[in-house]
């Protein structure tokens, strides 16, 4: 009996789950994708894998005297 | 005694055909708002320059599989730990190991590095025993006796299979095999909120990025992935599109989004505001499960280690992949970008952890051999004047 107590109060919290989750707010994909691309390209410059910044101001090059020149 | 708990005319079978439907309508609402893919609006972004990212740098030092690394907040630390039974902390930037921490078990799962310089770590013991989650505070002093300052924080009934501080270093969130995830005050060990929701192991969790507020996503064994309140524990939205364990979960830097790794051989993009999967990352080369992913400081590109060896470098908004970059002999069990974006860390089951970066293209060269020439000119004219 409270095997099937168990199963009955398992089934409603997802039937409540559920409830919650259809009822969200929800945004067009369009308007979200626009959103995802524009924060993209607002810190493209600013992402070193991205745009590549000059070896000389790359942190993880090995500094060489000659390079501290340049 | 039977129809106890049960409202007027719900029976077991009742409340499955709700759960039926109710899925069902999920799908349609879902499905009204997918006027356009990610792909197709991306169309009108510029093709990524080709990119010149290169491993180039390999940390040895581990004598068996590397299960886990972080990056330290002040960008050139990383700490790894492996299956040899130590942690490691590596300075990323002359290849330096500056601390090496023994433990007393070899199952140390995974390692995150918290913002004020402590450091987490999750044990395992081959019964299960420990399945705690320890935070040892890091001090520049190499003869300090760190294991011995260690101090449980977290406790699961099986394996931890990952860990990350809160933004304020205060408190611990933790993902498990027992299926739930937990956050815990760090200070007293004490359980503060705990996650149901997962019908299977947890296999990775991740916070989200702190201006988007008190939030994360989870994902494991049972193809979902969930997003959580962190305050009232509840599970927000969910997601299940993936075709076998998600091995990782890592929100996209706005935090509007977040991707998974899967051990079905994909990738997967999800957008939370418009509730679901945008994006697929997969080829037919691509056979083997992906275990680990992070994204680059744009968002534009997303980093994934996989079983085959490699990593794929897949152009988030055009679903392409961008490069691939070889090296590790064994599967890559995990990459994190640095802190800064000029980097990225990964580690590998061959024992070795390696850092990439990109290399600037050569139009650069002819501007520095120009500064070179009026440099030694200007210094040559010096030299003359003071001898006369």
């Amino acid at each position: 009996m409270s095997n099937n107590m168990a199963k009955i109060a398992d089934a409603r919290k997802t039937v409540e789950q559920l409830k919650l989750e259809v009822n969200i707010e929800r945004m067009m994909v369009s308007k979200a994708a626009a959103e995802l691309m524009a924060y993209c390209e607002a810190h493209a410059k600013e992402d070193p894998l991205v745009t590549p910044v000059p070896s000389s101001e790359n942190p993880f090059r090995e500094k060489k005297l000659f390079c501290e020149i340049l | 005694m039977a129809c106890q708990g049960l409202q007027k005319g719900e029976t077991l079978e009742s409340l499955k055909r709700e759960s039926e439907t109710l899925k069902k309508k999920l799908e349609e609402e879902r499905n009204k708002l997918n006027d356009v893919e990610l792909h197709q609006v991306a169309e009108k972004v510029e093709v990524l320059s080709a990119l010149s990212i290169k491993t180039r740098r390999v940390l040895k030092g581990h004598g068996n599989k590397v299960l886990c690394m972080d990056w330290c907040k002040d960008k050139r630390r990383m700490v790894s730990s492996s299956q040899d039974g130590k942690v490691i902390v590596w300075d990323a930037f002359t290849l330096n190991k500056e601390h090496g921490v023994p433990l007393p078990c070899t199952w140390v799962l995974a390692c995150a590095y918290a913002p004020l310089r402590s450091l987490c770590l999750i044990m395992n013991g081959y019964l299960g025993l420990d399945n705690k989650c320890s935070v040892i505070p890091l001090s520049l002093d190499k003869n300090e006796n760190l294991a011995a300052k260690k101090k449980s924080v977290a406790m699961h009934t099986n394996y931890v299979s990952g860990c990350s501080f809160t933004n304020s270093d205060m408190q611990l969130l933790t993902s498990s095999g027992d299926g739930t995830c937990a956050l815990w005050d760090v200070e007293s060990g004490q359980l503060l909120q705990s996650f149901h929701g997962h019908t299977a192991d947890v296999l990775s969790l991740d916070l989200a990025p702190s201006e988007t507020g008190n939030t994360f996503v989870s994902g494991g064994c049972d193809m979902k992935a969930n997003v959580w309140d962190m305050r009232s524990g509840q599970n927000i939205q969910s997601f299940e599109s993936h075709e076998s364990d998600i091995n990782c979960v890592k929100y996209y830097p706005s935090g509007d989004a977040f991707a998974s790794a899967s051990d079905d051989a994909t990738c997967r993009f999800y957008d939370l505001r418009a509730d679901r999967e945008v994006a697929v990352y997969q080829k037919d080369s691509i056979i083997f499960g992906a275990s680990t992913c992070d994204f680059s400081l744009s968002g534009r590109l997303l980093f994934a280690g996989y079983n085959d060896y490699t990593i794929n470098v897949w152009d988030v908004l055009k679903g392409t992949r961008a490069t691939i970059l070889f090296g590790h002999e064994n599967r890559v069990s995990r990459v994190r970008v640095s802190p800064d974006g000029t980097a990225l860390g990964s580690a590998s089951w061959d024992s070795t952890l390696r850092v990439s970066w990109s290399f600037s293209t050569g139009s650069n060269y002819i501007f520095r051999f120009i500064k070179l020439l009026f440099w030694v000119n200007s210094r040559l004219v010096l030299e003359f004047t003071v001898a006369f």
